[in-house]
């Protein structure tokens, strides 16, 4: 087939179409596969699918030739072919309630794809009698929780989507192109740049999913002719251990999709390897919406040329913005899930904020709905919270996302409960992240669970009941509750019924002061406010639980070694301290905080 | 004997490393050296890694030791299996 005839034969009579061929169509570790023994090994595998039932199927795989014959002979039958999400404990259970049967892979050479009955009732009705429009691939919405949102994809979604690919980014490559990928095929992207582009074009693609930069190297070294189907954290990895010069060439394109790559990654891949990487915006549900290709020395000019920034979208696409909070509201043959429009197209608005600009273009402003992104997966923060609070030992819980070793992890501030505090104060800080790490992992996949935790009293709050993301970010600045070489000294105490003062000493050697600015060390303000907190459980000898803090400043830098004063001071009918950390004329901490006795923890003594 | 004795401090000694680049370079809170049990899988159960830290770690071995993870897929994932397997590899392939 000539690729660039824009005559693309359709899916489901691929494998008629081509089947005395012996064009290559899969290369890997486990053999080399032609055409010829794709057409035979679909029909060998839609008799097997035919003898169990048409309905769901799950297709478990990690190889890519075999995930194309399985979806193929569901497709021969009209059953719809299941896809796993990333993560939970239990797949099949999440993912495989009414489904009829499993496609797995097995030892044996001459069906390494065996076709199992499973316990779902067959013959689900086919919604319609038109072969594009039948129900074909469902995706899992990528790991927001446990099971995830099934999308289901039509194989009109597909088959268009693929004609726009190759109309779009399919130029000049040749038909003996060979497609890389380390992005999975049970996400939308890696099933259609990895999988079904490839097939559909004519172009052979890996079966292994390879994602060290060590094992994929040199089998792009060998080949004349490549595509690099990859992410953001895989691309960026490469960049900085592959020698990017021996592929300039040869690797004649890369894509990027799952996340927004570091623009310094895209222009270094553009440098080193000669072509600047596509990078694809889209969803589950909207398939691709838009791509850019950033390049140095690119910018706004007066022709109307899109800027380093902006997104173009992909033919046959419409992207809006829409009211009140800026979402894009994403219009094209491949949105599967929304409103159905008369001329078939289907209209979805997005969790993403967009600005337009110019020429339909538009620039990413960001999630809407505290929807973050960990290694190319979409995470619902708010979800999460939700679950941490299912768990006895949370009374509340928030997340944040913060970079550790170079990657965004998310982190976890947990206002414990009683039943919580009891067991904190028992077995310490490892026995409760521990437990809650194990609930989250009922139900999440490994790469979202929070990589640190801070157990504290009550989250912190400001004047409008908001919980300020600085201070819960302060949180991870000093080193873990579990740490109790980092308190500074007391060197005396005076006290009254309206007032109290510690004077405190410092040391120079604080843990605290490690990391935060290096060779120039400063005690973080949080540190100081913990010291302030502390000193009012002991002055007023109770159990406090912190409401609320007003007018909290921090007007001069302490910096660790020498002395000062923690002075707290209450009205008669207040039920407010005043707290002010100072060295003579130098304050460091001033502000008030609200509190109320904690009665569980009283009942509990 | 003694070269015995003297080998097993050594490999001893590699996995006190590798348990301390492993909690360095992925900043693990919370968890010391003798955390970490040294024939305990690394990913999923026992430290409970993942793929990020999986590129991560790959790169800092191949930085601090000067070893080349190679191309053969199963070969690494057996390599990274554990703190021993990881220092079996680093002590068998450093110059």
């Amino acid at each position: 087939m000539d690729p660039n005839s824009g005559n693309l034969i359709s899916f489901l009579q691929l494998q008629s179409v081509s089947a005395a061929s012996d064009a290559p169509l899969a290369f890997g570790s486990r053999g080399d596969r032609c055409r010829a023994d794709f057409a035979r090994d679909v029909a060998r595998m839609a008799a097997a699918v035919a003898s169990v039932g048409r309905g769901r199927w799950l297709v478990d795989t990690a190889d890519r030739y075999l995930a194309a014959v399985g979806l193929f002979a569901l497709a021969e039958s009209g059953s719809v072919a299941v896809l796993p999400s990333a993560g939970p404990a239990d797949p099949q259970a999440a993912w495989g309630a009414d489904a009829v049967g499993l496609l797995a892979e097995s030892e044996s050479s001459e069906t390494p794809l065996v076709a199992t009955a499973l316990a779902g009732s067959a013959g689900a009705p086919i919604e319609s009698g038109d072969r594009r429009g039948r129900p074909w691939v469902e995706f899992r919405t990528s790991g927001t929780s446990g099971a995830g949102q099934p999308v289901v994809k039509a194989v009109r979604h597909l088959e268009d989507e693929v004609r726009i690919l190759e109309a779009r980014l399919g130029r000049g490559l040749p038909a003996t192109t060979r497609i890389f990928a380390t992005a999975a095929h049970r996400h939308i992207y890696g099933l259609l740049f990895g999988v079904l582009w490839p097939l559909a074009s004519g172009r052979a693609f890996q079966r292994d999913i390879l994602l060290h930069a060590r094992e994929l190297l040199p089998r792009l070294e060998e080949c004349a002719a490549s595509v690099l189907v990859t992410t953001p954290v895989h691309l960026k990895r490469m960049a900085e251990s592959a020698n990017l010069e021996a592929l300039r060439g040869r690797c004649l394109r890369v894509f990027s999709s799952g996340g927004p790559l570091d623009e310094a990654v895209a222009h270094e891949v553009a440098d080193r390897l000669g072509c600047a990487p596509f990078e694809i915006f889209g969803s589950t549900e909207t398939g691709g919406v838009a791509i850019r290709c950033r390049r140095e020395g690119g910018g706004a000019n007066a022709s109307g040329e899109a800027t380093q920034e902006e997104w173009e979208p992909m033919p046959e696409v419409l992207v809006r913005v829409v009211a009140p909070d800026g979402r894009a509201e994403v219009t094209s043959p491949f949105v599967s899930t929304g409103e159905r429009q008369s001329d078939g197209r289907t209209c979805t608005v997005m969790g993403d904020r967009i600005e337009m600009r110019p020429g339909g273009r538009f620039v990413l402003l960001g999630r809407a709905d505290r929807v973050v992104k960990i290694a190319e997966k979409r995470l619902s923060l708010p979800e999460m919270e939700r679950t941490l609070c299912g768990h006895p030992f949370v009374a509340e819980a928030s997340l944040l996302v913060r970079e550790i070793a170079r990657e965004s992890r998310v982190h976890a501030v947990v206002a414990l409960s009683g039943a919580g505090r009891e067991e904190f104060v028992r077995e310490g800080s490892r026995c409760c992240r521990g437990a809650l790490v194990a609930h989250l992992a009922k139900r999440y996949d490994r790469v979202f669970l929070p990589r640190a935790w801070r157990f504290v009293a009550a989250l912190p709050r400001d004047g409008q009941d908001k919980i300020p993301q600085a201070a819960l970010r302060a949180l991870f600045d000093a080193p873990s509750a579990s740490d109790r070489s980092s308190s500074p000294r007391t060197l005396g105490e005076k006290r009254s019924e309206e007032m109290f003062e510690r004077r405190l000493d410092v040391p120079a050697d604080l843990v605290h002061g490690a990391g935060h600015f290096p060779g120039n060390p400063l005690v973080p303000g949080v540190v100081q406010l913990d010291w302030a907190l502390r000193a009012a459980g002991d002055w007023l000898a109770t159990p406090l639980v912190l409401i609320g803090l007003k007018g909290l400043k921090y007007p001069e830098p302490l910096v660790p070694g020498g002395r000062v004063t923690l002075r707290l001071e209450r009205g008669v009918a207040s039920t407010a301290i005043r707290f002010r950390l100072f060295d003579g004329e130098r304050v460091h901490l001033d502000g008030r905080a609200e509190f109320a006795v904690d009665r569980d923890l009283r009942s509990g003594e | 004997m003694r070269a015995q004795e003297t080998g097993e401090a050594i490999v001893e000694s590699l996995e006190q490393e590798i348990k301390e680049l492993i909690i360095d370079v992925l900043v693990l809170e919370d968890v010391t050296p003798g955390d970490i049990e040294p024939e305990a899988a690394l990913f999923v159960e026992g430290l409970g890694l993942d793929s990020i830290d999986a590129l991560e770690l790959a790169m800092a071995l191949e930085e601090r030791y000067g070893v080349q993870i190679g191309d053969d897929p199963d070969q690494n994932r057996k390599i990274f299996a554990s703190v021993r397997d990881l220092a079996a590899f680093v002590g068998a392939s450093r110059v």
